[in-house]
């Protein structure tokens, strides 16, 4: 596989591989992650997974630059292209979803711009798990794949000021669920009652980079009674 | 219970500590003191640790009254304090009078000023750190920007072991300041144009500046790269958005990003940048990775000399 090790930033290390995103090599990435926790301990300040990267930050003076890019380099060389294995933290999340136009504005339009029915496009989101590549954009966000290309849609030209918390969204072949009320520029088809972050668990994110999701469509009832039992909560 | 209220919550005004470190695997910003040494000088004073706080606030502009006497001291930077009739100019550990208002007024210069206190800030410390990430709504006083009228909970034991505190290095009046940065990357795939408008290009800093990132001026640079797939950001990156105005990220910014960067801008230098007004040129410098290595050393020895 070809990659490539180089500064990000001054006081960290970025590890790029140019194949395209799949699950082998996320937990690849995964591995090489752990494997520098034990490595570098206290030098290492925190590290992030990308589609195709892994970016180490490290204290200030705590860094061996040369060491620790050789470090990365020998790791990325023992990877193998395909069928790596997930780490022992690696999950399988299954999250309720209301799909139903009274808390997803932008349903029934996929599915008229797709020819679909509204059933159709459920079936097509909720009938396969979906992987989780990387997080950002806000606490507990993760970008999920791959959507169906029957349902692959742009985003908003213009994004919404205010998204609700819980709205599962599609933009290109990525879906996601957005885990407060924040902007947004997805196109949104679902809500999931379940919390995709808080602060006072551990972790604190429901889903991490190489877990695998599943959607589960739920009732009005049901899903009114999941939302009344964690407000109880 | 120790409190201290304020009057005039002053602009951009938030609880910071040294940042919440190991989080932005989960999308969590470090946020933390957007001028590090100032907070650090702060803490020296009062023998306070990391995770000690101090209210960060913009434009030099507060005030605030305490439950009882006690002292304190403005870092970062300078301002005029005025306790009763006396006004003295910052950078010295200062006595507030229980119920007496104590104000604080810009001196022209830099942007960002610390108000430690005896005793410490006790806000509550969530995932480990007392900083505040507004747009995540975490830390600080419910997460948010403080408002006038908030009362904020003191801590005890801890009290000033020197009288005045170390020159801001940060704040000074500079005609061009260097931002020398590593470069990442995605500058080899830049246009030559591009590569040739960031070597020594001249910017300016535009009002366009919070804790999440400060946006330049200056020709614009088309990189002629596509928007990549999302990976962490980094303290300092030089992001390239599509108008061609390199925005530095800073200690607020979103973790992840797809936008073209250039590379980053050392730490060091940051620091600086931070203080710096609207208006200030700013210089783009490359420089390699073992440079800005030797920077970095030298400069958190010579603050470790200064804080000793």
């Amino acid at each position: 596989m070809e990659f490539a090790v180089g500064p990000a930033g001054s006081l960290g290390l970025r590890l790029v591989f140019s194949e395209t995103p799949s699950p082998s090599l996320t937990y690849g990435l995964l591995s090489i992650q752990t494997q520098a926790q034990r490595q570098f301990a206290g030098a290492l300040v925190d590290s992030v997974v990308g589609y195709t990267t892994l970016t180490l930050f490290f204290q200030p003076l705590a860094l061996d630059r040369e060491r620790a890019q050789h470090w990365l380099e020998e790791r990325a060389t023992s990877l193998r292209v395909t069928a790596n294995e997930p780490e022992a933290s690696c999950k399988t999340v299954t999250l309720p979803v209301l799909y139903h136009s009274s808390v997803a504005p932008d349903l029934e339009w996929l599915a008229e711009e797709k020819n679909l029915s509204v059933d159709d496009v459920i079936e097509r989101h909720s009938g396969c798990a979906y992987f989780a590549y990387a997080t950002g954009f806000a606490p507990g966000f993760c970008y999920l794949g791959t959507v169906d290309a029957q349902l692959t849609t742009p985003r908003l030209t213009t994004p919404r000021a205010s998204v609700e918390a819980g709205s599962v969204a599609i933009a290109d072949r990525q879906t996601a669920v957005y885990p407060c009320v924040s902007p947004g520029g997805w196109r949104l088809i679902g809500a999931c009652p379940t919390p995709l972050f808080d602060l006072a668990s551990n972790p604190t994110a429901r889903i991490a980079v190489g877990d695998s999701v599943k959607f589960e469509p739920v009732t009005m009832a049901d899903y009114r009674a999941l939302k009344a039992k964690l407000n109880k909560a | 219970m120790r409190t201290l209220t304020l009057i005039r919550s002053g602009i951009a005004s938030t609880i910071q500590d040294s940042g919440r470190a190991g989080h932005q695997r989960n999308g969590i910003p470090p946020s933390g003191a957007m001028d590090n040494y100032a907070l650090r000088a702060g803490q020296y004073c009062f023998g306070h640790g990391d995770n000690e706080a101090a209210l960060e606030f913009a434009y030099g502009d507060l005030a605030f009254v305490t439950s009882h006497n006690c002292r304190f001291i403005v870092t970062g930077a300078p301002t005029v304090v005025t306790i009763g009739n006396t006004e003295r100019d910052s950078g010295k550990i200062e006595e507030a009078v229980e119920n007496q208002v104590v104000t604080v007024k810009p001196r022209g210069q830099g942007i960002y000023s610390y108000l430690h206190v005896e005793g410490g800030f006790d806000t509550p410390l969530q995932l480990g750190s007392r900083s505040t990430s507004p747009r995540e709504r975490i830390g600080g006083v419910e997460g948010r920007y403080l408002r006038d009228g908030d009362t904020l909970p003191l801590g005890s034991g801890t009290r000033p072991h020197v009288t005045q505190c170390p020159t801001p290095i940060t704040v000074q009046d500079r005609d061009l300041l260097s931002l020398r940065f590593v470069p990442g990357f995605q500058f080899d795939a830049f246009s030559p144009a591009a590569k040739q408008a960031l070597d020594n290009g001249t910017f300016s800093v535009t009002p366009r500046a919070n804790r999440m990132g400060i946006a330049l001026e200056g020709d614009p640079v088309n990189t002629g790269v596509q928007s990549l797939l999302s990976e962490a950001t980094c303290y300092g990156a030089v992001q390239i958005p599509p108008d061609g105005k390199p925005i530095i990220l800073l200690n607020d910014r979103q973790t992840v990003g797809g936008y073209p960067k250039a590379g980053a801008v050392i730490e060091a230098d940051c620091q600086r940048l931070v203080q710096s007004r609207p208006g200030q040129r700013v210089q783009l410098v490359p420089i390699t990775p073992q440079e800005a290595d030797r920077i970095t050393w030298l400069e958190h020895h010579y603050i470790e000399t200064k804080l000793s």
